[in-house]
């Protein structure tokens, strides 16, 4: 029996055109929790096509949610560009070495090919696995790693930030490739039928200055968000922690919808830039969704649909960042119901 | 002091603030060649400064790249006056023992409080990164440390922070070491939920908490 009376993708379609509807859209961001689904070790979700399009796809009939995102880690452009993956043996694989030892060897850097490098065609066939099962009734997505995230994989995360300051244009060159990388691999995601999901965590204003961003993120952004646009496709982009100060660039990327950390009020981006994008957000991943009560996560869920259920572009309530691991899926189930509970019209008096 | 040591200290620690590697070392040679007081030189100078940039950085005039170029020219200078201390001026300092739990390998907040807790009177070990709960109490333990700060940004990770505390109390070690946590998914809450003895949401904010800990403020 499924779970709600309206798929995802009927919701979505209601929600734009104003039609009656069921529930708020409501996205726990799934990561490898996906495989905790189907009982399999994180790592094995890296080396198998078939057993990462199932994670998904039964952790998406599980719970039913509104958007399919098929991640293992940010890392899979860098690896095809021969950053060092880490890959334990049941949790996230993480970077261990990057790329480059000395910007000196910045030449010998190439472009990813999406259909030959790395894990990269992995992650496509299991997209397109996904994309046959379930895409008709969700929107199923591909995540996708920002130029200036890659850019610090490609070298390390200080040597990159010492850049910025010591040698701007090794960090543009960095973020140029990346951004030729993220394209290519654009194009393969949206060929299997998927949105690429986007992902920044560098450009964080916890990490570098808004000028900073402006000047060698921004830019490369944009060109991706654009070249996705141009296939008609429409871009979620996140960027963790600290982004108040880059909320009205962000939304000037192109992007229809930003997905924002728990560090962000969602009442004050409502103000900001509610009337250019959808917002997305902010249950607190870690306090709220790992490690809160059942009521807590109710209590989480209705707190961020008081702060932002009216945002002129809308919203879909969401964890602020992909979920931990061991979410529990008591406390997965206990945000979907709350967002059911809230219903559509909101009710009210849940909010006060 | 002299007027002129005064401004040589002010004009190191201007180099610091400034991110100015050469200049901070080249007026540590010439703090030392002038016969200064090199443990005046750090205080006043070197640290003087870092602790500027750290204030710069907590107002978000400064953010990680300028942070970590600051901390460069402290090394700088540091690595030059520090083989002229005359006596060992330094051996007293409180411990911390430093790292990142077991499964993350983002280490840049974690150097970015190491920095600001090393400026600021403190002895770092640090452990680096992908660091099992256990490794943090062996070293703890060894050296006998008195505090123990751990940081991630990962939401994945985040159980090891509890582990160490539960292996302190196990051996008997959780009165002696307090234990101190940051990074991006960690809240006080959470703090709280694992017994953490304190929760910082950044590197000035783990001073002023470490300093707490030890008794050295209120």
């Amino acid at each position: 029996m499924p779970l709600d009376k309206f798929t995802p993708i009927q919701r979505f379609a209601a929600y734009a055109c104003d039609k009656p509807f069921d529930r708020l859209p409501c996205v726990p961001i799934i990561g490898n929790t996906a495989a905790r689904v189907i009982g399999v070790k994180v790592s094995q979700l890296r080396t198998d096509a078939a057993l990462l399009a199932k994670a998904q796809i039964d952790s998406y009939r599980k719970f039913g949610y509104d958007v399919v995102r098929v991640f293992t880690d940010l890392y899979v452009i860098g690896e095809a560009m021969g950053a060092k993956i880490r890959i334990p043996d049941d949790e996230t694989a993480y970077l261990e070495t990057p790329v480059l030892h000395d910007i000196a060897d910045i030449h010998k850097l190439r472009p990813a090919n999406p259909h030959r490098d790395g894990i990269l065609p992995l992650q496509l066939e299991a997209m397109r696995r996904v994309v046959g099962e379930i895409g008709a009734e969700v929107p199923v997505t591909g995540a996708l790693t920002c130029p200036f995230t890659n850019a610090s994989f490609l070298i390390g995360a200080e040597p990159l930030a010492r850049l910025l300051l010591k040698n701007p244009e090794a960090v543009h060159k960095l973020c140029r490739i990346s951004l030729e990388s993220a394209i290519a691999y654009a194009d393969a995601i949206i060929e299997t039928g998927c949105t690429p999901s986007l992902t920044d965590a560098m450009s964080s204003s916890t990490v570098i200055s808004p000028r900073q961003f402006r000047e060698f993120s921004l830019p490369y952004l944009k060109e991706l968000i654009n070249h996705i646009n141009s296939y008609g496709k429409k871009v979620t982009l996140h960027i963790c922690g600290k982004t108040r100060p880059i909320w009205s660039d962000m939304a000037d990327t192109g992007a229809v919808c930003l997905s924002l950390d728990n560090d962000a009020d969602l009442s004050e981006a409502k103000q900001s830039i509610g009337q250019r994008v959808r917002l997305m957000g902010n249950v607190p991943p870690a306090a709220v969704m790992l490690q809160g009560t059942l009521e807590e996560v109710r209590q989480a869920v209705f707190a961020v649909a008081r702060k932002a259920w009216d945002n002129p572009k809308g919203l879909i309530v969401a964890s602020g960042c992909s979920l931990p691991t061991e979410t529990p899926f008591a406390n997965i189930t206990a945000m979907m119901d709350a967002v059911r509970e809230l219903s559509w019209p909101i009710r009210k008096e849940l909010l006060s | 002091m002299s007027i002129n040591q005064q401004e040589l200290f002010q004009r190191l620690a201007d180099a610091v603030v400034n991110m100015e590697e050469t200049l901070a070392a080249e007026l540590s040679r010439e703090a030392v060649a002038s016969g200064m007081d090199a443990y005046q030189a750090i205080e006043q100078g070197l640290v003087a400064g870092m602790s500027r940039a750290g204030d710069l950085f907590e107002q978000e005039e400064y953010f990680i790249p300028e942070l970590l170029m600051c901390s460069d020219a402290m090394y700088a200078g540091l690595e030059i006056l520090k083989p002229h201390l005359k006596t060992d001026a330094l051996a007293d300092r409180p411990k911390i023992v430093i790292g990142v739990v077991e499964g993350d390998t983002h280490d840049i907040g974690k150097n970015l409080v190491k920095i600001m807790l090393e400026s600021s009177g403190f002895e770092l070990i640090d452990l680096g990164r992908d660091i099992p709960p256990a490794a943090f109490v062996d070293k703890a333990a060894e050296i006998n440390a008195q505090i123990i700060a751990l940081s991630t940004l990962m939401t994945t990770t985040m159980d090891g922070m509890g582990e160490v505390i539960k292996i302190l109390k196990e051996r008997g070690l959780r009165e002696k070491v307090k234990v101190m946590i940051g990074g991006g998914p960690i809240s006080q809450q959470f703090a709280d939920r694992i017994g953490a003895d304190g929760y910082s949401a950044n590197a000035a904010g783990a001073v002023r908490l470490a300093k707490k800990l030890v008794g050295l403020e209120a």
